[in-house]
């Protein structure tokens, strides 16, 4: 049986204990006081300083008050815990504008668990019987009903694909490998959906569409909604049992197969496929030269500059930290191992990236907030839904630091993080072209397949899991 | 209230607001006045405010050669409970700039230095700023014992002008201070493996910053033909101490500034308490070894930081408890470790801060005069006890 928030809490009550406040969870790059940058940027959101250490929580530029930055909630879940402050909409109304995004985590070194934390807070909010603010319940109603938080009917789900005369694949029972679309690839950013399935198509996947796909459940585990998730995961490992590797377009729900379904499901049962992101292969087909691009007169010289995805980027790589953490025999001797692994999964789309400015002629330039230490997009952990104000003057502030490096296309690899983007790009007038990487190829024809890719390609682990094995003594 | 308002090359100061990070302060010297570096602390993270450095009392890179953190303080402006607005020192004329602390007669400012805002909120300071030469390094001597370490550099320290005058920060320690930093059950505790990896069971770093190599050369040098000396004619253990090798990447991960290094000691458990005290330097090698051996006896590891202060005139000692703060029964291990060497401290003269005040108020029971004059001026500042007690033991 499943834990409930408090009792999750209660496990990292270590976590939470650790926190001596100082503040170091504020910033990127919270280390480097002197990094150079490229200075002062005047955007649609004000001033910022893109040198050195930069506000960089959500919540708290949003906010400003002590309880909204990182170090605020983890008092909070701390007081919680010591029966000091209970539960109550205030309480909620504080915990809940966070997007989860990670950044506090990555800069603690401590190793604080903090999207776990804050996740598990609101659970136990929503137990205790503090209700859901009104836009949390209504997302909630819907996907109940409609098995997708947009309340797009099921029978629309896959229509992208029978517009984009991809029909053939809809069900398709030959196939071990499944694309997962997710929600808002199948009701909103379709262009995802046909770029990522074009693109299979063109390399010779042969691979499945899943009617009975729903949502995957992640806007639900991030706002606490735990028990609505967890029907959603049920579904989803039903429909998906048949298939050995699923592959996604949405980092939201990458992580949300990759690494929350293990978490909430039952100590002796494991995901029955291997999970990866659609870069992923795409990355290691251009490392193994069995793919490269076609150059291209219009693309040729736009400044291009990628997001990471929160979700794809910091969650994964705390996850993979905790995972080499937890199977080390001596932290001292595999720290840098765990960094080395870390820098390398950032690799996987500026593989893509570089690829693409070599061939196609992009000039690709990196933002000053990467990686790790990257700015959010602001749509994640139900705040999109809840907050979108503040969600998209969050977006706004990642679109002034692409402003800033002169970008001409934004790019990203999750149809949440294109979406928020996208929306504050047209709603402050940043532009830019926002698109993902992957619809960026299929949309200018840039595949230029050198050898087709073997059935055993597209089946190969993600490198994720290489990274996570033991690290040796 | 986060404002850099002034950095005054000529007069060497700056003046910030409260939400000043001691990162942004030192991030925006180092390109607007490279040649100039603010007396930030060494280990308090650069998220943490150069004011709350201040007020706290703190350590600084400076600390080791030009005095107590609190010297680096020209003057503030404070707001008092009572509604009071107050420039201390030079300051205190409208027409005068914060050159001079101690401009009036007798010195306010040393009065909110170390309150931990119980006495006021503090809106401004001026600071001190110093030279921020290109030539440093460090240097790293290792011994098997406290009493090596506080001798030797007892030894340098005396020098004052030549070699420590340019030997900005000293500080050092043992080697749970390394294991420490890791999870407890993450890392090997025998003191066999960290041998291994090169450190000494107990060691000083000399930082030495310096406007020429040759300048540079000539400390560095000095220390090391000081410590060879030391350990020829002197040494309680002379086959230990042997200087540490550092490569090029150790040298600038101790040279970086600021940084996050007193941070991860939660790492161990699930919790830590830096536990601060002041000695003469020559003791400061007998509260490690009875510090130590009390942290064993309450099962905690060994953990001790040491730094001189003002060339080794003072030594500010700082135990670190790692435990796990989620567990009541840890929290009153660490208050009987505490009040049994606070006890025992105190009767040797030794001066402890960063307390619980509950421990503290021993200190204040044994200088009661003093006591009573700190309680007055806080009941003339603050007649209704509004501001926050910090972790003192004042009302």
């Amino acid at each position: 049986m499943a834990k409930t928030g408090m009792e999750r809490l209660e496990e990292l009550k270590k976590d939470i204990y650790k926190c001596i406040h100082c503040k170091a969870c504020k910033f990127a790059y919270s280390n480097e006081p002197d990094r150079e940058g490229i200075g002062e940027f005047s955007g649609k959101q004000g001033k910022v300083l893109y040198e050195g250490m930069v506000d960089a929580c959500p919540a708290g530029i949003e906010y400003g008050w002590e309880a909204f930055w990182n170090a605020g909630k983890m008092w909070i879940a701390r007081s919680i815990l010591s029966g000091d402050l209970e539960f109550s909409e205030e309480v909620r109304d504080v915990i809940l504008p966070c997007i989860t995004c990670g950044q506090c985590s990555a800069q603690c070194e401590n190793k604080i668990r903090t999207v776990d934390i804050i996740e598990s807070l609101r659970a136990a909010c929503i137990e205790s019987g503090i209700p859901m603010i009104d836009k949390h319940e209504l997302v909630d109603k819907l996907v109940k009903e409609r098995n997708n938080p947009y309340g797009g009917a099921a029978a629309e789900r896959l229509k992208w694909a029978k517009d984009a005369g991809l029909e053939k694949f809809i069900n398709n029972k030959d196939a071990k490998i499944a694309y997962y679309v997710g929600c808002t690839a199948s009701y909103r950013q379709v262009e995802v959906a046909i770029a990522t399935a074009k693109l299979f198509e063109q390399l010779g996947m042969n691979f499945t569409l899943v009617a009975d796909e729903v949502c995957c459940g992640s806007p639900f585990f991030r706002i606490g909604a735990v028990d609505t998730a967890q029907g959603l995961m049920r579904k989803n490992l039903e429909a998906f049992k048949n298939v050995k590797m699923v592959y996604f377009s949405c980092a939201g729900c990458y992580r949300t197969f990759t690494i929350d379904y293990p978490k909430w499901m039952a100590a002796d049962e494991k995901l029955p496929f291997k999970t990866q992101h659609a870069f992923e292969l795409v990355a290691r087909l251009v490392q193994q030269g069995k793919i490269k691009f076609k150059p291209n007169k219009e693309l040729k010289g736009k400044v291009v500059t990628y997001h990471d995805p929160c979700h794809t980027g910091r969650h994964f790589a705390i996850d993979m930290e905790q995972e080499m953490i937890e199977k080390s025999n001596n932290l001292m001797m595999d720290s840098r191992k765990i960094k080395n692994a870390i820098d390398a999964w950032y690799e996987v789309p500026r593989v893509i990236l570089r690829k693409l400015e070599e061939d196609v002629g992009i000039k690709f330039k990196e933002m000053y907030r990467i990686k790790l230490d990257s700015m959010c997009c602001g749509a994640g952990g139900g705040v999109r839904a809840g907050y979108p104000e503040f969600s998209l003057r969050t977006a706004s502030l990642r679109c002034d630091e692409a402003n800033a490096i002169g970008a001409d296309i934004l790019t990203t690899e999750c149809p949440f993080c294109w979406r928020n983007l996208y929306d504050a790009n047209e709603m402050y007038n940043h532009g830019m072209v926002v698109m993902g990487v992957l619809q960026m190829i299929t949309e200018y024809n840039l595949l230029d397949i050198l050898e087709k890719p073997k059935e055993g390609d597209f089946v190969t682990p993600s490198i994720r899991e290489s990274m996570e094995e033991k690290p040796k003594k | 209230m986060k404002r850099i308002i002034e950095i005054d090359e000529e007069n060497r100061f700056a003046i910030v607001e409260p939400g000043v990070t001691i990162g942004e302060l030192w991030a925006y010297m180092h390109k607007n006045t490279p040649e100039w570096a603010p007396p930030i602390p060494d280990g308090a993270p650069p998220a943490s405010t150069v004011m709350g450095d201040a007020i706290d009392r703190g350590f600084s890179l400076y600390t080791s050669s030009v005095g107590p953190q609190g010297d680096n303080f020209m003057g503030a402006e404070v707001v008092f409970a009572n509604g009071d607005v107050l420039r201390t020192g030079s300051w205190a004329l409208p027409t005068a700039k914060p050159f001079y602390k101690y401009g009036l007669g007798p010195d306010i400012w040393s009065l909110l230095m170390g309150s931990q805002g119980t006495m006021g909120v503090i809106t401004k300071v001026a600071v001190k700023i110093y030279p921020h030469p290109e030539f440093k390094t460090i240097v790293v001597w290792g011994m098997s014992n406290p009493y090596d370490m506080q001798n030797l550099t007892l030894e340098i320290q005396k020098q004052e002008f030549g070699i420590a005058h340019n030997t900005v920060m000293v500080q050092g320690g043992n080697y749970p201070l390394v294991m420490t930093r890791w999870p407890k059950d993450k890392v090997p505790h025998d003191y066999k493996f960290f041998e291994e990896m090169g450190f000494s069971q107990w060691w000083m770093n000399f930082e030495c910053w310096a406007q020429t190599q040759e300048e540079l050369d000539y400390v560095t040098n000095r220390i090391d033909k000081m410590a060879k000396d030391y350990k020829a004619n002197r040494a309680k253990d002379p086959d230990s101490i042997k200087a540490q090798e550092l490569h090029p990447k150790q040298i600038a991960s101790r040279l970086k500034k600021p940084n996050k290094i007193a941070v991860p000691y939660g790492l161990w458990d699930a919790g830590f308490l830096f536990i601060t005290w002041y000695t003469p330097w020559p003791e400061c090698a007998h509260f490690c070894e009875i510090y130590c051996n009390a942290m064993e006896k309450y099962g905690f590891p060994p953990t001790m930081w040491v730094a001189s202060i003002e060339r080794g005139r003072q030594a500010i000692c700082m135990p670190i408890i790692c435990f796990d703060s989620t567990k009541k029964e840890e929290l009153e291990r660490v208050q009987e470790l505490n009040r049994e060497t606070t006890e025992y401290g105190l009767k040797q003269g030794w001066l402890n801060y960063r307390p619980d005040p509950y421990i503290h108020i021993q200190a204040y029971y044994q200088a009661g005069m003093y006591w009573k004059y700190l309680r007055a001026f806080k009941k003339l500042v603050d007649p209704n006890m509004i501001m926050h007690p910090g972790r003192l033991a004042l009302p």
